[in-house]
């Protein structure tokens, strides 16, 4: 059974102008495995991933003929439903930590607040849960990383710490919003392979999303090629090379590469019926 | 209409003239959808008119007096808002009186914020002990009372009108001058700033052609909402007979002449006080509209 | 002889009573019309040997030298003409309260040269974007259509050395690819000498001819094209940089 099943997601902004969609009729599911949504900047692969757990502030709103997570409806779910299910079920790791953490608290105390708020679990044996999770996430020295503040991290740790933070309620479903985009290649590979860790160890579902088309055929399983708003192809990771769709195969060729020839790059070309606002 | 609306809204204006009214067009459009904000702007509007036409609406002359008809109450055929103590008609006297708190709040506002701007601009700017001094002055200003201040300059230059808005002004600034080296500081190390730099601008195209523009927002927002406290100072000043002199009809001059027999005739100095509330209530609704209209930070989209 | 002589150069900030040694003693040359890359992840220094260049980083050892010529501080008009900049961000990078007429214009103002209307619509032009675009705001504007406007600016004053800092790392992949074709064209038509930073090997391999890995201030090893791409690298850094960008090499089925 799937872990995650969405039919028909739409996110619409209603603005001065008049409603805008944001998200027009993506429909996927997700077992537990790695699933990539990619796309360039507008596609809607942000909003896909925040519409799971609802969290799209007026004026947008969210409309889906079937949203269901491990047999419940989200849709139908109230806001206290969807706070208890936010972060102890379904977790949430964002782009640029600085903005992520509360730059006031030290990493400690915001790693233990949801077990003392939540769990009622009390000192000592929430530290020890909070440093073994930063163990997982390969932080070599945790009791100086729990006195830190924010600030004195690394982008690359804070990034970790981020996903520690996500980790410890033990969810069964991580949603990765660019996730390793503000950071060194080198820091990148380590952070993708403690999520790649995660899934494997845990049986955790992953929605990963990213720009990066190169990176999430490399570390994903399924991947989705979003563009305005719409699921344009979707095919296995490993063979992305064979992709049909003119969108994604505009996307790998644009790219350049080590070693290629220095004739132009060729440019994504937007001119296909694919492109015009009412395709399907 | 409708194509002066289209020539505003083209996205792709061909003047610079069209591209700053559409712009000035679609802040129109922010701020009518604030109801408040266009409450006060009416409010504002209104005392732009009373002030504009005062001699037309006023139904006497607000200096003549007529001894025999003193202290007459609200609602008296004629003298519609009552007379004073003199049996001048109140009414005439507010309207007159919109001209000097006009003229107050327009001096006080081209004089105070343009210091203000220059002073925590150039500071902000130059950082160093240019920021330190130019700052250091700006907290001896701010660290005196301001109605305090402004008695002692008027005690040393003399009471009237003049001195008053000098005095005003000269306690009005710091403000400004701390929200602009604030706004400065932002702006300071921004990658446009280093760009116009590296094409070789010097400081004083740089301060007033690209910092000034990211400040006045901010100033603007803050001199509506001080506007208040301008006509409340101008006031206060021409209650204590500092300001103003009599028998020029300023709204505080007829609150302090009121005072003597505010329990038997209470309209003497409570109409001048309505129309203090009112149009210190009309700034500020404005300015808070202003804000949501004006403030950098929503200017995106 | 080199355009652009850097030799021995540290930049160091201070900070609170901190030395912070963002630059140490790195030398390269870049030759005339050459396009010469600076690779490193963050913190290694590359961007701030840009600012150096231009005066906005605390040089505190060594010299640049711009055709033989020691820089002096202030730079002074005759920089301005000679090197411009392009940077990272450009929704950070054009002043968010004036036109793109204003923004393309001021550096004709500040330099005193006349005929502007004509060369700021022939600006728009050359950067493959509409005349109709002079009096619009940048908000109103693509990412990738304010970098082509940030490039026409740092062309206003046809400079003969560009410097890059990341120009393509906050744009989608395929805005990307447009704008680094506009800069290859641009260098051909007019002789322009590239000095480009960037964190992505691929970019960096496909824009220039000669490359300097760096990593914490240091310059680490100096590679030309040829070598990079057939992973010629001495330095264990180097390669493990190289490795890490293994998804951005050429697949070899294609290979021409």
């Amino acid at each position: 059974m799937s872990l995650l099943e969405v039919q028909n997601l739409r996110v619409t902004f209603d603005t001065e102008t008049g409603p805008v969609q944001a998200v027009r009729g993506v429909s996927f599911s997700l077992g537990r495995e790695r699933l990539g949504i990619v796309g360039e900047s507008g596609s809607g692969k942000t909003m896909t991933g925040r519409s799971v757990l609802r969290l799209i502030r007026p004026p947008g709103r969210i409309a889906a003929d079937r949203m269901v997570f491990d047999g419940q409806d989200l849709m139908r779910a109230s806001e206290r439903d969807m706070r208890a299910l936010r972060g102890k079920r379904i977790g949430m790791v964002m782009q640029d930590p600085k903005y992520s953490l509360n730059p006031v608290m030290t990493v400690g105390e915001q790693l233990t607040e949801g077990l003392r708020r939540r769990d009622r679990i009390r000192g000592a044996e929430a530290r020890a849960k909070a440093v073994a999770a930063l163990e997982a996430v390969q932080i070599r020295d945790p009791d100086r990383v729990m006195a830190a503040y924010p600030h004195e991290l690394s982008g690359g740790m804070g990034q970790r710490v981020m996903i520690a933070m996500m980790l410890i309620p033990e969810p069964d479903l991580l949603i990765a919003d660019e996730p390793t985009s503000a950071l060194d290649v080198t820091v990148q590979a380590e952070v993708l392979s403690i999520l790649d860790a995660l899934v494997r160890d845990r049986g955790m579902g992953l929605i990963f999303i990213s720009h990066d088309l190169r990176l999430v055929g490399r570390f994903c399983d399924r991947v989705l090629v979003m563009f305005k708003g719409r699921v344009v192809e979707e095919l296995e990771a490993r063979r992305l090379t064979e992709a049909r769709h003119p969108y994604t195969r505009g996307l790998l060729n644009c790219l350049p590469r080590i070693g290629g020839p220095r004739e132009p790059l060729p440019g994504l070309d937007r001119s296909g019926d694919w492109a015009k606002e009412g395709a399907a | 209409m409708s194509t002066l609306r289209a020539w505003l809204t083209d996205p792709s204006p061909t003047s610079r003239r069209q591209a700053r009214l559409g712009q000035s067009y679609l802040a129109w459009l922010r701020i009518r959808r604030n109801r408040l904000a266009m409450a006060g702007l009416v409010i504002v509007g209104l005392l732009l008119l009373v002030a504009a036409f005062a001699p037309l609406i006023a139904p006497h002359d607000p200096l003549v007096q007529d001894l025999s008809r003193r202290l007459l109450p609200p609602g008296t055929p004629g003298n519609l808002l009552g007379t004073d103590d003199f049996g001048r008609d109140i009414l005439s006297r507010i309207l007159y009186g919109a001209r000097i708190t006009l003229y107050i709040i327009a001096l006080v506002a081209v004089t105070a914020p343009v210091l203000g701007l220059l002073i925590g601009t150039v500071a902000g700017y130059f950082g160093g002990w240019v920021d330190a001094v130019l700052m250091r002055i700006t907290d001896i200003f701010l660290a005196f009372p301001r109605l305090i201040l402004a008695l002692a300059l008027v005690a040393v230059l003399g009471p009237g009108i003049g001195n008053a808005v000098l005095a005003i002004a000269l306690t009005a600034w710091p403000p400004y001058a701390r929200i602009a080296r604030a706004e400065t500081l932002t702006v300071r190390n921004s990658d446009y700033i280093a760009a116009v730099r590296l094409q070789g601008a010097g400081a004083g195209r740089i301060i007033w052609g690209h910092i000034v523009p990211m400040c006045l927002p901010s100033v603007i927002i803050r001199v509506t909402l001080d506007m208040a406290g301008v006509i409340l100072i101008a006031a206060g000043l021409g209650f204590l007979g500092l300001g103003v002199q009599p028998p020029m009809p300023e709204w505080g001059l007829m609150i302090s002449s009121g005072r003597k027999f505010l329990f038997e005739q209470w309209w003497v100095a409570t109409m001048p006080g309505l129309a203090i509330f009112l149009v210190s209530l009309g700034f500020n609704l404005l300015g808070d509209g202003l804000r949501d209209v004006l403030d950098p930070r929503s200017a995106g989209k | 002889m080199g355009l652009i002589e850097i030799e021995n150069l540290s930049v160091t900030f201070r900070a609170k009573g901190r030395e912070v040694r963002a630059v140490e003693g790195v030398s390269l040359t870049v030759g005339e019309r050459e396009s010469y890359g600076l690779v490193g992840e963050s913190g290694s220094g590359k961007s701030t040997i840009l600012r150096a260049i231009c005066g906005m980083a605390p040089v505190t050892g060594g010299q640049i030298r711009i055709g033989g010529e020691a820089l002096r501080m202030p730079r002074g008009p005759g920089f301005s003409r000679r090197v411009q900049m392009v940077f990272q961000d450009p929704y950070a990078s054009l002043h968010p309260r004036h036109t793109i007429d204003r923004t393309l214009s001021e550096p004709l103002a500040i330099h005193r040269i006349g005929g502007s209307d004509a060369k700021v619509v022939k600006a728009l032009t050359d950067v493959g974007l509409p005349a109709s675009f002079r009096f619009r705001y940048p908000h109103q504007l693509s990412g990738g259509q304010r970098q082509r406007v940030a490039i026409a600016r740092a062309l206003m004053l046809e400079p003969s050395i560009l410097l890059l800092d990341e120009p393509t790392s906050a744009l989608d992949a395929s805005v990307q690819a447009e704008v680094l074709n506009l800069l290859t064209r641009l260098r051909e038509e007019r002789g322009l000498t590239f000095l480009m930073v960037s964190h992505d090997l691929a970019v960096i391999d496909h824009m220039c001819d000669r490359v300097l890995v760096m990593q914490h201030g240091r310059a680490v090893e100096e590679l030309a094209r040829d070598d990079l791409a057939a992973a010629r690298m001495t330095t264990a850094y180097a390669r493990s940089l190289f490795e890490a960008s293994a998804d951005r090499m050429l697949d070899p089925a294609k290979a021409p």
